[in-house]
């Protein structure tokens, strides 16, 4: 017997690699998207502070402009840094 | 004044009335009447002349005329009926001449006398004759002569429609171009009328003839035959053929027009019934014929309010839905098709939707008991090809989902009458029903999400099935549905078919990156947003080593690509072509991961034990080894001793299967959970409530366990559940044994 494989369709999920599910600040899944955006992934990234925490881009921009006076983390008060990894 | 002796007047009497000796024919001149009158006026005898003369007629009908012209009628059988009745009529006729003159005489005798007694009530004693010969005849009628009457009739009916038989031959008589029976018929019939017995005596058996003649007629003019109107054209039969024969039959009678009116009017309401009534009994036929049977629906339609059969029409229908749809026999995709031809024709019918709504509400009743209603229209509704809910799709009206739409008549359907066909669009009632079909159907469930859910769970099976399959078919559709039932809710399916679309894209990307290593398998991937998916049925696979450090090459390709983000690959999902080549044939299939496993396994080590292989694959041998019988069957293994797999190089001719693509086994597992497993795992959340509360209260009615969840457990959840759910639910839990059902209560095993 010979067996060839001609073409193998395999179903894989996608995911971010975070410490958590759900962003901190909208409470959505993070494999999800805020609850601005339709799509996830691309069109909802997620950013990572220095801090190592890490949210929606979109949340995270919306509460840092909430902030006007100290741009701190929602999670852990630091001064919010966005780590470029 | 001469005195006359009474026994000359006897004379006398007798010469102008010799019935009184029983016997004819009078013969006497004008003279010797006139005198005799005179005479029986000098002695006042004239009433006790009309007395005996009366009683003699009387006598001789009773005793003689009568019984000889009913003989006839039991004549031999082989003497045909049609001459049975004309020698019959012969010689009653005969008879009825005589007795004529005798009532002429009688009556110049009154007139010279001046004497005018009536005689059975008549001032005309000619009538009184008439009276007498009916009432006698009638008298000695028996039930039996009237199939005489029928046949005559019958026989010279067919003689009449002889255009319809394209015979030239005589029914009658046999001979070619016969002239002579119309004749015999024609004054036969004058006959009859002359005594006026042309009613009363063939009435009964003309009409019931006549019924029958009809329904013979419209029974063979259509039967089965649902795409022409007949109604027109038997109106025109019924004038050309029937009507024009009475006429003839009555031609030389006086109460002739009232007559022919009188069954004109009988017999075109007869046709009406019996036309509608067969129409009505095909009813079901012709429903699921539609719109080809549109003929046969206007021809109901315009009869109806010429009839009383509405009430029958209900019945019958519903009897006919419920015998031939709505049972286990038929399947639900047929019973939605014919539920929406219902739709469509009974709209027709009756444009006030009244007759719609009696009908299908036990057809709604049905389809909400099925489960798989949801499924069917999902997947009509979907299907390639012409389709009637795809068509109502495409019509794109929005979802009504008002519940009460179909409750809330409180018209009353037995006074219902169908719209006159030529009602003005002004007319359409004030009440418009929801007519639109998916509305319909929707409301049987009376849930938007339901349906939709159905159709993501259909649309995560297909994309899955065949990666390949027409995404720019598929969005454009999903555009028709969200112009029906709204954005928000179809926004998950929006999200799969975009993960389709970027897989493809992605791994074209993926393989182009000079880091990824192409080995052996040629590999695809479909990478999906599982929050936006149905819940994936979760199984257990340990794929070959080959695949995995292909999967592992593919996911650091993704994890380049796409910063931050990897991949968690369901093995068990996907769809793998294969192509077994054999020293006689060459296989070419579509399988599941799992079965392509095993045979790479195979591939490697021509045999296996059942543990080794479960162990190796990580799946348990039970499923294991339904999942080898795939291989059995298409005759590539065989289990050579218990529990041990050999791979069978030569097939023998016998076992050999076709050699087509088979994905049998792998099409028909959806890879979803189905709705029922996530409701199932949503109640058993409530399982722990459940049991506390009959640790507590010992035994419990399904009615009180629904309250109090509904009370405690579900409060402030968004869960709903109704009754029949938590039945089937506490159902299962009997079958596992952790429950006891019994008197109607519930309660824990011991
Ligand atoms: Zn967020
Ligand atoms: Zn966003
Ligand atoms: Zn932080």
């Amino acid at each position: 017997m010979k067996l060839t494989i001609k073409n193998w369709t395999g179903v894989a999920t996608w995911k971010w690699v975070a410490n958590d599910d759900n962003c901190g600040i909208c409470r959505m899944a993070f494999d999800g998207c805020c609850p601005d955006c339709k799509l996830p992934g691309d069109d909802c990234p997620l950013v990572w502070g220095q801090c190592s925490h890490c949210f929606h881009m979109h949340c995270i921009v919306k509460w840092l402009q909430s902030q006007p006076v100290n741009q701190q983390c929602p999670m852990c008060r630091q001064e919010w840094k966005f780590n470029n990894k | 004044m001469q005195e006359v002796d009474v026994q000359d007047a006897w004379i006398f009497i007798n010469k102008i009335f010799p019935i009184l000796n029983s016997s004819y024919p009078t013969v006497y001149t004008k003279e010797e009447f006139y005198k005799a009158a005179k005479i029986i006026k000098e002695l006042n005898l004239t009433c006790f002349v009309q007395d005996m003369v009366i009683l003699k007629i009387e006598t001789s009908l009773r005793k003689s005329i009568i019984p000889k012209f009913w003989s006839h009628f039991k004549s031999p059988e082989n003497i045909k009926p049609f001459y049975k009745f004309l020698k019959a009529i012969d010689s009653l006729y005969e008879d009825y001449s005589k007795l004529l003159e005798v009532i002429n005489a009688l009556d110049m005798l009154r007139n010279i006398n001046n004497f005018d007694k009536p005689i059975m009530g008549e001032m005309n004693i000619k009538n009184s004759l008439k009276l007498m010969l009916k009432s006698t005849m009638f008298s000695q009628h028996h039930t039996s002569y009237d199939k005489v009457i029928s046949y005559f009739y019958e026989e010279a009916l067919l003689l009449e429609d002889m255009d319809s038989f394209s015979s030239k031959q005589c029914p009658i008589c046999s001979l070619l171009d016969c002239s002579n029976c119309e004749t015999l018929f024609l004054k036969a019939n004058g006959k009859l009328i002359e005594m006026s017995l042309l009613g009363p005596l063939t009435d009964q058996a003309l009409t019931d003839l006549i019924y029958y003649y009809i329904n013979m007629h419209i029974q063979k003019t259509c039967k089965d035959n649902f795409d022409t109107s007949y109604i027109e054209s038997f109106e025109k039969w019924l004038d050309r053929v029937i009507i024009t024969w009475l006429k003839k039959i009555y031609c030389h009678s006086e109460v002739s027009d009232r007559s022919i009116a009188d069954f004109d009017k009988k017999l075109r309401n007869y046709l009406y019934n019996t036309y509608t009534k067969i129409r009505i009994n095909q009813l079901f036929n012709i429903i699921i014929e539609y719109p080809d049977s549109l003929a046969a629906l206007e021809d109901i339609k315009i009869c109806l309010p010429k009839t009383d059969l509405k009430q029958y029409l209900i019945k019958k229908l519903q009897q006919a839905v419920e015998t031939r749809l709505l049972h286990l026999g038929v399947s639900t995709s047929d019973v939605l098709t014919a539920y929406v031809a219902a739709i469509r024709s009974l709209r027709f019918l009756d444009p006030s939707g009244l007759l719609l709504e009696v009908i299908t509400q036990p057809i709604h009743q049905y389809l909400r008991s099925r489960e798989d209603t949801v499924r069917c229209v999902v997947s009509s509704l979907t299907e390639e090809g012409p389709n009637d809910l795809a068509e109502e799709l495409v019509r794109g009206e929005t979802v009504l989902c008002d519940e009460n739409t179909i409750q809330d008549s409180d018209e009353n359907w037995e006074t219902w009458t169908p719209e006159s066909s030529d009602h003005q669009p002004s007319k359409i009632p004030a009440t418009k029903r929801s007519s639109d079909i998916i509305s319909m159907l929707v409301n049987v469930y009376g849930s938007k999400e339901l349906f939709v859910n159905e159709y993501r769970t259909l649309l995560a099976d297909r994309l899955l099935c065949q990666y390949s399959c027409d995404t720019e078919k598929e969005i454009r559709y999903l555009e028709l549905l969200k112009l029906r039932f709204g954005d928000s809710q179809l926004h998950y399916c929006e999200v799969m078919l975009k993960d389709i679309v970027d897989s493809k894209r992605i791994n074209q990307h993926i393989k182009q990156d000079p880091n990824y290593k192409n080995q052996e398998i040629p590999i695809s991937t479909m990478i999906v947003s599982a929050q936006f998916w149905p819940p994936f049925k979760e199984e257990k696979l340990e794929l070959h080593p080959k695949l995995l450090t292909q999967f592992e090459s593919f996911t650091k390709g993704f994890e380049t690509l796409k910063g931050s983000r990897t991949l968690c690959w369901k093995n068990h999902l996907g769809i793998v072509d294969l192509e077994i080549e054999l020293s006689s044939r060459t296989l070419s299939l579509s399988v599941s991961p799992v079965h392509a496993t095993i045979m790479m396994h195979f591939q490697d080590s021509n045999r296996w034990t059942l543990n080794d292989l479960s162990k190796t694959m990580q799946v348990p041998p039970t499923v294991l080894r339904r999942k080898i019988g795939f291989w059995q069957s298409h005759g590539l293994l065989v289990e050579n001793e218990q529990d041990i797999f050999l791979l069978k190089e030569e097939t023998s001719e016998d076992n050999i299967v076709q050699d087509n693509i088979i994905i049998e086994d792998y099409e028909s597992e959806s890879a979803m959970a189905s709705a029922q497993d996530q409701r199932d795992e949503e109640l058993q959340t409530f399982w722990s409530y459940i049991v506390g509360m009959l640790m507590n209260l010992d035994t419990l009615s399904l009615e009180r366990i629904h309250q109090m969840l509904k009370m405690f457990a579900l409060q402030g959840s968004s869960v709903e559940y109704n009754i029949h759910e938590l039945k089937i639910f506490l159902d299962k839990k009997v079958r596992e044994h952790q429950l006891i059902h019994s008197n109607g209560l519930y309660k824990l095993p011991k």
